[in-house]
């Protein structure tokens, strides 16, 4: 016999009752209770774990069943399916561990394939005005801070502008633009932003031996602004960090902070192959030689191993976390080999 | 203790102890299931997936030999999250176009919460029930707009404090307004309760502070003054860092305990007070246990910390019952079978951005 509780709807007063099944009809009897009710009035919760079972009746009254194994052997002899298909989904460990399974491979396949796509396609989508409003937004944050005003002349500054807008594709450009700045801290570097502009540190214009090696640089950097890396990279971690924020719930606001910051500095090895091949090309096609962008590469590699050289006997973990790329010189090697 | 205020009641009978039965290898299974169908229907099945969760947890809480059970309907929650999503979208995009944008969505977002935050309430309880007996929400829109807007701005005008009695009124707008069936929750801890709870978890993560800034200069010999930029910077992290991690685990457990004890127990319904003993060191094991081994097995142990953090809360809760708790009856709007058209009026709405 099937014991459960019953409730009215109308009070909290628990009855104990029996369930019985006859063709069409379950029976609920006891504690003052007794009731024929059609099957085709009732409904059954899904299972649930091991949660009880509920059966709602139309007037408000439901039972609650603790015996899922009598229930189920109820249900089977009414002609009613005993456990729905999601919960014979939830209720087997191989079926947890295929989702499981499942589960890595989205995320995985989304971080290697599916995100780079879809940031790919919106950064094409997103106005160029927006864009330039994020560089605007972004130069605000860390200008007077991380960027000081450049101490270049104006003629010198003139100079480099003009021979920057001469780099020319052929194939067209989204809009870029080219500003300097000083920055100490940064050190000899040039970096495109997602709207297009590209920064030029007054430290890489007196690192580089000639100017030739800074249009080398700049057009390593309108390599990344032609495939908009840095919109697509914003838009990836943006996204990802969205998803983190959604999955780890609270702890992720303890572990996002830090890490997941410096993680997002660098651009992927694939992006800046990509702007060193384009950059190749530009430059050739602007009468100058692709193993500048070597000659430079080296010279940065050197500088910023000396500067955190001289500030401390041995670099600190915090400048190995930010270190220049360790295959820079993989990097170098292969733009000599494709300039020969 | 402040809940002596109450009626004048007989001592308790007996006291009903609050329990769950749900485990973890059990919902495990039930989340990741789910986790994958929400991908797989690209977010829709989300709505689905909640109420299945809630129901879980829900119907493995008992209370003197039955259980809860919950009835919202995926549909309306899938509204309520579709909303929240365009919130937030708007909200992350307007953040990184310009600042006069972000705070006007932000104003809106601000505007309209309270009224959001009232719904939600009402859908919550609403579809809350407990043997057979549908829980409700009274809070007027109002109120909400006094307790989630007027009182956090007045508290951050006043440097914070009036955080604990922002607090202790938004406790009380919950607390008061709820009803099971025919009967009204009240609500009667006092703002003294948590002025004294918030400034002795700030004294101990003063002390913490303290402490660890001595130490640290102990430990370094003063070294720290002599450090270069960089490092600086390191060293400040890293102690930041600590004692963030610290007071996560020693005065957030402690915060979190009493702060529950003093709500709960200030909480009666009826006649019937109810009772919370949960110990800053209890909570301490299941917090700092479900960070580490969350983070370890990359998130995949969240279902287990979830059930294990529910069931040492209702585990430590208890109703003191004064009369018999068959008396209870149904309220009004469940008599009225109105149920169908008033849900339809609101939705749910993930709160927690």
């Amino acid at each position: 016999m099937l014991t459960a509780l019953y409730f009215d709807g109308h009070s909290a007063r628990v009855r104990g009752v029996a369930l019985q099944s006859a063709p069409g009809v379950l029976h609920v009897r006891g504690d003052g209770v007794d009731r024929a009710e059609p099957l085709s009035g009732l409904r059954i919760s899904s299972k649930l774990g091991k949660s009880p079972r509920l059966v709602y009746f139309g007037d408000g009254a439901h039972c609650e069943i603790a015996d899922h194994e009598q229930f189920e052997a109820l249900l089977r002899d009414a002609g009613i399916k005993p456990v729905s298909a999601l919960a014979r989904l939830e209720g087997k460990w191989r079926h947890a561990l295929a989702a499981t399974a499942l589960f890595v491979f989205f995320v995985f396949g989304s971080l290697a394939w599916g995100l780079p796509w879809i940031a790919n396609i919106a950064a094409g989508k997103i106005p160029p005005r927006i864009a330039l409003t994020i560089d605007t937004q972004f130069l605000k944050s860390i200008d007077g801070d991380m960027l000081l005003p450049t101490a270049l002349s104006r003629p010198r500054q003139a100079s480099l502008t003009r021979r920057f807008e001469r780099l020319r594709d052929p194939d067209g450009m989204p809009p870029h633009s080219l500003i300097f700045r000083s920055s100490p801290e940064i050190g000899a570097n040039a970096f495109a932003l997602p709207g297009g502009t590209v920064v030029l540190t007054d430290q890489l214009v007196k690192l580089a031996a000639n100017d030739e090696e800074i249009l080398a640089v700049l057009a390593h950097e309108l390599g990344h602004v032609k495939e908009r890396h840095p919109l697509r990279q914003l838009l990836q971690s943006s996204v990802v960090g969205l998803a983190m924020t959604w999955y780890f719930g609270d702890i992720s606001s303890l572990l996002a902070a830090a890490p997941t910051l410096l993680m997002e500095r660098s651009y992927s090895r694939d992006f800046e192959r990509r702007a060193d091949r384009y950059a190749g090309i530009l430059l050739r096609a602007n009468g100058i030689a692709p193993e500048r962008l070597a000659d430079i590469l080296e010279k940065l590699e050197a500088a910023h191993r000396g500067k955190k050289n001289k500030t401390e006997e041995e670099p600190s973990l915090f400048s190995r976390y930010f270190s220049t790329h360790p295959e820079t010189s993989e990097r170098i090697r292969d733009i000599r080999a494709e300039a020969q | 203790m402040d809940t002596q205020v109450l009626a004048p009641v007989q001592p308790p009978q007996r006291e009903h102890r609050f329990s769950f039965t749900g485990t973890g290898a059990e919902y495990f299974r039930i989340w990741i299931v789910n986790l994958v169908l929400t991908i797989l229907t690209l977010g829709i099945f989300s709505a689905w997936a909640k109420v299945r969760r809630l129901q879980y947890f829900y119907r493995n809480t008992h209370l003197a030999d039955s259980s809860f059970d919950y009835h919202g309907s995926p549909i309306a929650i899938l509204k309520g999250r579709i909303i929240g999503f365009v919130l937030f979208a708007a909200y992350s995009v307007a953040a990184q176009i310009s600042p006069l944008l972000w705070l006007c969505v932000l104003l809106l977002i601000g505007g309209i919460m309270p009224y959001l935050l009232a719904t939600s309430f009402r859908f919550r309880f609403y579809n809350s029930s407990y043997r057979g007996l549908r829980f409700g929400f009274s809070g007027s829109v109002k109120g909400a707009y006094g307790v989630f807007l007027g009182l956090p701005i007045a508290t951050l005008f006043t440097a914070y404090l009036l955080a604990p009695f922002t607090h202790h009124r938004i406790k009380a707008y919950q607390h008061n307004n709820t009803r099971f069936g025919q009967a009204s929750f009240g609500f009667t801890a006092t703002e003294g309760s948590f002025y004294r709870a918030y400034i002795f978890a700030f004294l101990q993560f003063l002390g913490l502070m303290i402490l660890l800034g001595v130490g640290a200069y102990l430990v370094s010999k003063g070294k720290i003054a002599h450090l270069h930029g960089e490092n600086k910077i390191l060293a400040f992290v890293l102690g930041a860092y600590a004692l963030m991690i610290l007071s996560m685990l020693l005065v957030l457990p402690y915060f979190i305990s009493r702060i529950q004890n003093l709500i709960w127990n200030g909480t009666h319904i009826g006649g019937n007070r109810f009772s919370s003993t949960m110990t800053a060191k209890g909570l301490a094991w299941i917090l700092v246990g479900n960070f580490v081994l969350t983070i370890v097995t990359l998130g995949f142990y969240k279902p287990f910390a979830a059930v294990r953090l529910a069931r040492y809360h209702l585990q430590n809760m208890a109703l003191l019952p004064t009369g018999d708790m068959n008396e209870f009856i149904a309220g009004e709007q469940q008599q009225a079978g109105a149920a169908g058209m008033e849900t339809a009026a609101f939705f749910d709405i993930d709160v927690g951005f």
